[in-house]
C-alpha cells in the first residue's frame, strides 16, 4: 500500500482536532478505506476516550517507536467500524521521547499498512507539533470562528508552508444564528483572512458532546449535522475532491425564513 | 449583485461584532508578520557590518540597528558614525573584500 499521512493541527487548543481526527477517520473507514488514527498528544491522551476504546489499550505509539511491540500490536481495532484502527498515545512519557527521525520511520511503516493515517496533533507549536508534521504528506488545519483561533491557525499555516505542506482548512463550531446576527465571523471571513483552501464546515452540534460522552461514532448518527459534515469531508479527501462545501447558513436564508413565517414548508438543505 | 446578496449586505452592519472581529484579525496578522526574532537582528547586524566596512571605516561599537514599530508598518533603522571612507581601487572594493 502507499497510504497518505494527514496531520490534524490547529495551534490553539480545544478547537476540535481530536473530534476531527476521530470523525474523519471513522468516515474514511466507512467508505471502505483502511484507516489508522494516531494520538500524538504524548502524555495527555484523549483520542482513545473520544472513540470509546480506552479500556482496551495494551501498547501505545511510544512502544512502537522504541521497538517494544509491532505496529500491528499497538493498533486497536474498532469493533463498530471495520478497517478503523487506533494507535493510542502513551500517558506516562514526555513529548521529547519521540524524535523527528522516529516519525519518518513510523510514517513509512504506516504508509505500507494503511490507506490513510490521521495524526492528532497536540496544541501548540513545540516539539509535539514538530514531530507530528515531520513526515506528513498533507495537513488539515482546524479553527473556530474566533479571533484567537484564526490567528493561531495563520501561524500554523505559515509553519506548514515552510515545510512545503499545503494545508486545507476546517472551520469548526460554527453557529449559523450568531453569524446571521452579525456576532460571529462567517466561514467566508475566515477563508478571506487566511486565504487557504477550504476542506469543510462543521456546525456547533450537541451530538458531538453526546458522542464524546458515550464513545459512539458521530458519523453514524444520521441526524447529526456535524456528523454528516464529517462524512462529506471524508469524501473530499477520498475520491470526491470537488464535492461542494455547503454553507451552514443554507436553509436558513432570509427568503426561506420569510417562507416559514408564511407557513410554507421549508425544504431541508441536503448536507 | 443579486437582490439576495444586496439584502445580505444591508443586513451586515459595519459595526457588528463580526466585522470588528474581522478587522482586528486582519490587523493582528499583519502585525504578527512584522515581528522579528532577536537573533535574526544580531545576524543581520553582523552581515551589515561586513558589507559597510568594505566601503567605510566605522566605529563598530557605536553602530545601532533597530526596528521601529509604527501602527501598521515597521522601519529598519541603522545608525553608524563614519570614521573614514576607504579608497577604492579601480575594479571596486569587492575584489579585496
Ligand atoms: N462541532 C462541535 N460542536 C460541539 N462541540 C464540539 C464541536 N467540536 C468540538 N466540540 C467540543 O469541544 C471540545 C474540544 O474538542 P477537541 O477535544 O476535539 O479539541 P482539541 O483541539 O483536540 O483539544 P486539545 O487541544 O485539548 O487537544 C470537546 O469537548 C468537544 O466535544
Ligand atoms: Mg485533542
Amino acid at each position: 500500500m502507499d497510504g497518505k499521512i494527514i496531520v490534524v493541527t490547529s495551534g490553539k487548543g480545544g478547537v476540535g482536532k481530536t473530534t476531527v481526527t476521530a470523525s474523519v477517520g471513522a468516515a474514511l473507514a466507512k467508505q471502505g478505506k483502511r484507516v489508522a488514527v494516531l494520538d500524538m498528544d504524548i502524555g495527555l491522551r484523549n483520542l482513545d476516550v473520544v472513540m470509546g476504546l480506552e479500556n482496551r489499550i495494551v501498547f501505545n505509539v511510544v512502544d512502537v517507536i522504541q521497538g517494544r511491540c509491532k505496529l500491528r500490536q499497538a493498533a486497536l481495532k474498532d469493533r463498530r467500524i471495520d478497517n478503523l484502527y487506533l494507535i493510542p498515545a502513551s500517558q506516562s512519557d514526555e513529548k521529547s521521547v519521540i524524535k523527528p527521525q522516529n516519525m519518518t520511520w513510523l510514517c513509512n511503516k504506516l504508509r505500507r499498512e494503511y490507506d490513510f493515517a490521521l495524526l492528532d496533533c497536540p496544541a501548540g507549536i513545540e516539539q509535539g507539533f514538530k514531530n507530528a508534521i515531520e513526515a506528513a504528506d498533507e495537513a488539515i488545519v482546524v479553527c473556530t470562528p474566533e479571533v484567537s483561533s484564526v490567528r493561531d491557525a495563520d501561524r500554523v499555516i505559515g509553519l506548514l508552508y515552510a515545510r512545503s505542506i499545503t494545508p486545507r482548512l476546517i472551520v469548526n463550531r460554527i453557529v449559523p444564528q450568531l453569524v446571521e446576527k452579525g456576532d460571529m465571523l462567517s466561514h467566508a471571513d475566515v477563508v478571506d483572512v487566511l486565504s487557504i483552501d477550504l476542506l469543510g464546515l462543521v456546525e456547533m452540534d450537541d451530538a458531538v458532546v453526546v458522542s464524546s460522552n458515550t464513545g459512539n461514532p458521530l458519523v453514524q448518527q444520521k441526524e447529526s449535522r456535524a456528523g454528516m459534515a464529517f462524512n462529506r469531508i471524508a469524501m473530499r479527501l477520498d475520491g470526491h475532491p470537488d464535492l461542494p462545501v455547503e454553507d451552514p447558513m443554507a436553509g436558513r436564508s432570509f427568503w426561506q425564513k420569510v417562507g416559514k413565517k408564511l407557513g410554507r414548508k421549508n425544504r431541508t438543505a441536503k448536507r | 449583485m443579486t437582490f439576495h446578496s444586496l439584502i445580505k449586505k444591508l443586513l451586515n452592519k459595519p459595526d457588528s461584532s463580526r466585522n470588528v472581529a474581522k478587522k482586528r484579525l486582519q490587523f493582528a496578522l499583519v502585525y504578527d508578520k512584522l515581528e522579528v526574532r532577536d537573533d535574526m537582528l544580531e545576524d543581520l547586524q553582523q552581515d551589515l557590518v561586513e558589507v559597510i566596512t568594505r566601503y567605510f571605516e566605522i566605529d563598530r561599537d557605536a553602530l545601532s540597528l533597530d526596528i521601529q514599530r509604527m501602527e501598521g508598518s515597521s522601519a529598519l533603522i541603522l545608525n553608524t558614525p563614519i570614521l573614514a571612507a576607504k579608497h577604492r581601487k579601480e575594479g571596486g572594493a569587492r575584489a579585496h573584500a
